[in-house]
């Protein structure tokens, strides 16, 4: 549990930001354009430059008058969110080659254990799930989704 | 009359039977996603955007639909809050402070039909005032020039940041945020490719869609990993939905008051369906609660805040469509789908697409009648949903997000860039920053830049042709006046209320 009068998480999120707006701000500069003529005498940089000033003193306000630090989830909460995430990035990869249905099956199976379910019912919820969205979307919408490279054919 | 006659000929686009079939999915969709607890409105319309798209609808139907949902979800944000205390979404956070009490003492079934009605109330007003006052506001807004555009959309980010969050400074970080997003992609003045790093996929932009659901829907399902209430309703049982003449009358001055607040409200950008329930109820309490009994389930307390929060998502509309300008996180998410679409809400949109503006506006005088049709014999149906385990329910709001986005571009860099962007939208909200600008900016950016480089080009470069007309220079001052308006409350009054909530 965090302290009251700790206040780091906003002076962290004035750092990184500041960071944004110094690397936006001279990915900004970089942009090759001729500027000045008469049509459009501010180019593609001034808006951005605008943006980055502006965000850098904010973030600047951010470090030096922070607010409280939020609760952030215990340990457990965290480790499970992790979990969820990684399922994500493993899922976004993995639906083309295994195909829609055994992947969202999986992926909707572990979900549901992540919030409780045993894995008997996350198991059918998550197939019911997957077989309900693939009708919806392939022969309603007309939409393809991957079938995987396992399947015959 | 010439507003008569639009509107009898938007009543011929939403009388079609595909617009009704539209309007009617639209309503049912949006009493389902605001009754269960954590899809509220944006992440509904959000995660709709790909099956309208998908449906390959005209524009005026994809707007009927999704704008179905929005309204709709003012409704069924309230079924939660009475049964089970647990508010179905932001809007409905006040209706809990009466209306589950009103539950507690064997009323549940009043309760529910009498903010029906309220909720009806509040909905159809809000669309007459809709139909009345946009075409005149659409007509003087034609005269805007690109510094009085680009004016207004300060404007709008500043009462935004001033309403949308505890700390202003945050919510205009997250709009400056958004329009950071927008600037991504090719420049539409100079054909040259900014921030892309080389990468393809971004030469068009980021995509709107995968940017709103990651950023909602995504972050929604992440936070719900930490709530600890595990969704077990099972003693609900609601037979009949009704709702006394006498109570009916108790409560109607509180309705019809709460209604021309609500709407007022909605109108204001940054001010949506929450901040009008809790000041409609706040109003209603100094005016008529004379014996204390606000807040022990008296049933005005139930009224007020369901006709004012659907009021207001019906005055959100105003500015959205006459200005291009949405006020709140929902119907910025509207214009985006629009632009999808192709089409640029805005004054010119009521003689170009005309169509597309009287369609929906006609289509609202008719979800409101479905709505209260479905919403006082189908309560129980309703009330039923609520019993879906949790474990079930967010593993469908995360499947919905990841084969709407996928069924747009067939592609797995979508998919990692909508969980990275909710990962970003989950860190927001913890610490206090608000969503709903970053998707106003996003939405806005290329138009902020647009006029402000229009307005340069006109002056010659000269900077001060942003605050040269009347106008601007009004604008301006109210962009600044509101900026200050927190601090100005919190010198004169004792302490601001806590209003922060998420649209």
């Amino acid at each position: 549990m965090a302290e009251n009068n700790s206040r780091n998480s906003d002076r962290i999120a004035g750092v990184l930001l500041l960071l944004l707006s110094a690397g936006y701000g001279l990915e900004a500069i970089r942009l090759q354009a001729d500027t000045g003529y008469m049509a459009d005498p501010l180019g593609p940089r001034a808006f951005p430059l605008l943006l980055a000033t502006a965000l850098a003193i904010f973030s600047l306000y951010l470090i030096f008058k922070p607010d409280p630090d939020p609760n952030w989830p215990p340990k457990r909460v965290l480790l499970a969110q992790l979990s969820m995430l990684v399922s994500f990035v493993v899922y976004s990869y993995a639906l083309a080659p295994l195909g829609f249905l055994l992947a969202t099956t999986l992926e909707m199976t572990w979900l549901s254990r992540l919030f409780g379910a045993d894995w008997r019912s996350g198991f059918l919820g998550g197939l019911g799930l997957a077989l309900s969205l693939y009708v919806i979307f392939v022969f309603g919408l007309g939409i393809p989704l991957p079938l995987g490279h396992w399947w015959p054919g | 009359m010439d507003v008569l006659a639009s509107l009898a000929h938007g009543f011929e686009v939403a009388l079609t039977p595909l617009n009704l079939s539209l309007a009617f999915s639209g309503a049912f969709l949006g009493t389902l996603i605001g009754a269960l607890p954590g899809i509220g409105p944006v992440n509904g319309v959000a995660i709709l955007i790909p099956i309208a798209y998908a449906l390959k609808l005209p524009p005026e139907s994809a707007l009927i639909l999704l704008a179905g949902v929005y309204y709709g979800a003012e409704y069924g944000g309230r079924i939660s809050s009475i049964l089970l205390n647990v508010p179905g979404d932001a809007g409905a956070v006040i209706t809990t402070l009466d209306g589950y009490p009103m539950a507690q003492k064997g009323k549940a079934g009043e309760a529910l039909a009498l903010s029906a009605i309220s909720s009806f109330i509040g909905g159809t007003l809000a669309v007459i005032g809709l139909t009345l006052f946009a075409p005149y506001l659409a007509e003087w807004a034609i005269k805007f020039g690109p510094a009085e555009y680009f004016a207004l959309m300060v404007f709008a980010f500043s009462t935004l940041a001033s309403l949308a969050g505890k700390n202003p400074v945050k919510a205009l970080i997250a709009s400056i945020f958004g329009l950071m997003l927008a600037t991504v992609g090719i420049d539409p003045g100079s054909g040259v490719p900014r921030f892309t790093f080389g990468e393809m996929k971004l030469y068009d932009g980021v995509d709107f869609l995968v940017v709103a659901i990651g950023l909602f829907a995504i972050s929604e399902v992440l936070t719900m990993m930490e709530s600890s209430y595990m969704g077990s309703a099972q003693r609900i049982k609601v037979q009949t939905a009704l709702v006394s003449f006498k109570t009916f009358m108790f409560s109607l001055w509180s309705i019809l008051r709460s209604s021309l607040i609500g709407f007022f409200i909605g109108v204001l950008p940054g001010a949506g369906a929450s901040i009008a329930s809790a000041v409609a109820y706040t109003t209603e309490k100094r005016l008529v609660d004379r014996e204390g009994t606000f807040g022990t389930g008296d049933p005005r307390g139930v009224a007020a805040p369901e006709a004012a929060n659907n009021a207001a998502s019906g005055g959100a509309m105003v500015p959205m469509l006459t200005l291009g300008v949405p006020g709140s996180g929902t119907t910025a998410v509207l214009l985006g789908a629009l632009m999808m679409f192709n089409v640029t809400p805005g004054p010119l949109i009521f003689e170009q697409r005309p169509e597309v503006v009287w369609g929906l506006i006609a289509s609202m005088y008719i979800g409101n009648i479905m709505l209260l049709v479905l919403n006082l014999p189908l309560v129980g149906l309703f009330a039923r949903i609520l019993t879906i385990p949790r474990w079930f329910l967010v593993p469908s709001i995360a499947a919905l997000s990841f084969v709407g986005v996928y069924a747009v571009n067939n592609s797995a860099f979508d998919l990692l860039f909508m969980t990275g962007i909710g990962v970003v939208g989950y860190l927001m909200r913890k610490a206090g920053f608000p969503l709903a600008p970053v998707i106003l900016g996003l939405v806005l950016g290329r138009l902020m830049e647009v006029n402000l480089r229009r307005a340069l080009a006109i002056s010659g470069g000269d900077w001060s042709i942003l605050y040269a007309g009347t106008l601007s220079k009004t604008l301006w001052a109210l962009a600044i006046l509101s900026l200050l308006f927190p601090y100005l409350v919190s010198l004169l009054g004792p302490r601001r209320q806590d209003l922060s909530l998420d649209e």
